[in-house]
């Protein structure tokens, strides 16, 4: 069977474009029409009728739909930013510790810290809220020990949402990790050995050489733990619910809320809609301040 | 002199020790979590309840283990969650080497405009189409089927992207030979080239399945209400809300050490060969 090379570029691609084409694409494209349909999810996508820009005035005005979104909005944006804010310079600092010629051989913290990011999310929320636990949760406890008073955790509105960031500095931090582990790997010996020549040391040689080779690498994993730290959903859905008063609802939870279970299929859409926009600009943002730098 | 040369080698060994101690402070912090859920599905409830907490049970017991069988299918659940994991993994990385392999070693008109606008994919967070795909799945029947689960996520992005990346480094001239020599298109992919990128597989395929073992947001979209189709980690939802009044943390501890348990086995038997890969690559996503 030997066909042209022409048509086996076709047969080996359709399968994976195929799926992409009707699973991503298809949908993607449904999500931007029916954003501007009045649409329930139960009904066929024909009975959907056209209502212009409606949904986004519904959700740029001042009514309960657009005031809850927005509250979502703002909390995903303050959770990925409390998240890429911890986890980057965390994971910096623990490759740098890795890599110690000391350690270099000993994996168990590598081990251990990558095995986090194995663990269900679901899995995570449940050990954590029992963690968080104001009186029989050992976090309050271990701060007791050190004569600090017990923190509300995931019961106040002012600490719910920086307690679930919490959860995900626990479980991603090793993964990139071992991303800037990566990076220091791939520093070339002779610019190391340049270095220390001319005399750079410690802290100096940390933000002189070691910080800026890396820049590629935390472009990459500051991307990857935006995207990561958007799809926020697990701890939200099986623990807090939105709550309390609103202080951890999310994007996600709040869009399969309204466009799945309230069936609101062109109301839902234009909020994913919005999402993708912001999450666009913010990658096209985060990429275009790294290129600018580079030039420099 | 001499005195300098011990000082100093004194020193080395001095943050040589405090570096280990760092560093096993930090893995004890890290792995609390883990110890803490294993330890709480050992103690009574009462244990569990107790102010300040109690951190060892007094007499470690595995009751709670077998009670969460008499809340959820547990068998069946680990069933439901191998068959997600397994044939979305199989299909990621059948589709994953043959469009990685046309991407790295077929030339053709929009080869890269076609690339990254299915890369572009991976940078779309599910929630975006969330709606319209559970609308698709439930119009071709398949909600609340664990196909339903699986269909959509046979290929992905990142998969083909991993995938050229490795395929791009096998000599051209290999694959030349082969076409010489005669060798279907499909020989020369499951026979020449995916041995020579096996640790890319196996990177890939334990990713893939520790995702799709670990998925939540989208089995529970097309799943929701039909337990027996439950994979575990939807079970343990429903550990938690099975009797509100009774006191159950030892129940869901124990579902969750259950569910935690097959993914990271998996990861710590291969992660030797995983983490060198990752390591010497950079490649991940």
């Amino acid at each position: 069977m030997r066909g042209s090379p022409r048509t086996w570029t076709i047969l080996l691609l359709s399968p994976s474009v195929g799926l992409l084409a009707v699973f991503v694409f298809i949908p993607m494209a449904l999500s931007i029409w029916l954003s501007f349909q009045q649409w329930s999810t139960q009904t066929p996508f024909t009975a959907a009728h056209w209502i212009g820009l409606g949904n986004y005035s519904e959700i740029f005005g001042y009514g309960p739909v657009g005031r809850d979104f927005r509250q979502a909005l703002a909390n995903t944006l303050i959770y990925s930013a409390e998240s890429i804010v911890v986890i980057l310079p965390l994971s910096v600092a623990l490759a740098v510790l890795l890599h110690q010629a000391a350690l270099r051989k000993n994996h168990i913290l590598r081990t251990v810290l990558f095995s986090t990011y194995m663990v269900p999310m679901v899995a995570v929320a449940l050990v954590w809220s029992k963690l968080y636990s104001p009186a029989e949760g050992p976090i309050n406890q271990a701060l007791g020990w050190i004569g600090i008073a017990p923190l509300s955790w995931l019961s106040s509105p002012d600490t719910a949402l920086s307690s679930l960031v919490m959860l995900n500095v626990w479980q991603q931090t090793g993964y990139f990790t071992v991303l800037a582990v990566a990076g220091l790997t791939q520093i070339p010996t002779t610019i190391i050995e340049a270095a220390r020549i001319d005399g750079a040391r410690g802290l100096k040689f940390f933000w002189r050489v070691t910080l800026p080779l890396l820049r590629r690498t935390l472009l990459f994993s500051g991307i990857i733990a935006l995207i990561n730290a958007v799809q926020v959903f697990e701890p939200v859905a099986m623990i807090t619910q939105g709550g309390p008063v609103g202080s951890t609802n999310v994007v996600t939870y709040h869009i399969r809320r309204v466009g799945i279970e309230r069936s609101e299929g062109g109301l839902g859409s234009a909020m994913a809609m919005i999402v993708m926009l912001i999450l666009g600009a913010l990658v096209s943002a985060i990429f275009a301040a790294a290129g600018r730098r580079s030039e420099a | 002199m001499n005195e300098n040369v011990r000082s100093s080698s004194y020193r080395v060994g001095l943050i040589r020790t405090a570096l280990y101690a760092l560093m096993l402070g930090l893995t004890v912090v890290t792995a609390f979590p883990l110890a803490w859920m294993v330890l709480s599905s050992l103690k009574t409830p009462a244990e569990t309840l107790r102010s300040p907490p109690v951190w060892f049970p007094a007499s470690p017991s595995l009751a709670a283990y077998v009670k969460v069988n008499r809340v959820i299918d547990t068998p069946r659940s680990f069933l439901n969650s191998a068959v997600i994991g397994g044939v979305t993994t199989a299909g990621i990385l059948v589709t994953s080497l043959l469009a990685g392999y046309v991407f790295a070693k077929h030339r053709f008109t929009g080869r890269n405009a076609l690339f990254s606008v299915l890369i572009a994919t991976m940078f779309l967070p599910p929630i975006v189409t969330l709606i319209p795909l559970y609308r698709i799945i439930e119009s071709l029947r398949l909600d609340g089927n664990l196909a339903g689960v699986i269909l959509p996520n046979l290929a992905n992005a990142f998969g083909i992207f991993l995938m050229r990346q490795f395929i791009a480094a096998v000599p051209d001239e290999l694959v030349d030979a082969a076409r010489v020599d005669g060798a279907s298109e499909l020989h020369i992919v499951f026979r020449i080239v995916a041995p020579l990128v096996t640790p890319a597989l196996a990177v890939l395929g334990l990713f893939a399945f520790v995702y799709h073992w670990n998925s939540y947001l989208w089995p529970l979209t097309v799943l929701e209400g039909n337990y027996d189709q439950y994979p575990i980690v939807l079970s343990l939802s429903r550990l938690l809300s099975y009797n509100r009044s009774a006191i159950n943390t030892n129940l869901v501890m124990a579902g969750a050490t259950l569910a935690v348990f097959p993914p990271l086995m998996l990861f710590i038997l291969l992660q030797r060969s995983f983490v060198k890969t990752v390591v010497e690559t950079g490649v991940i996503g």
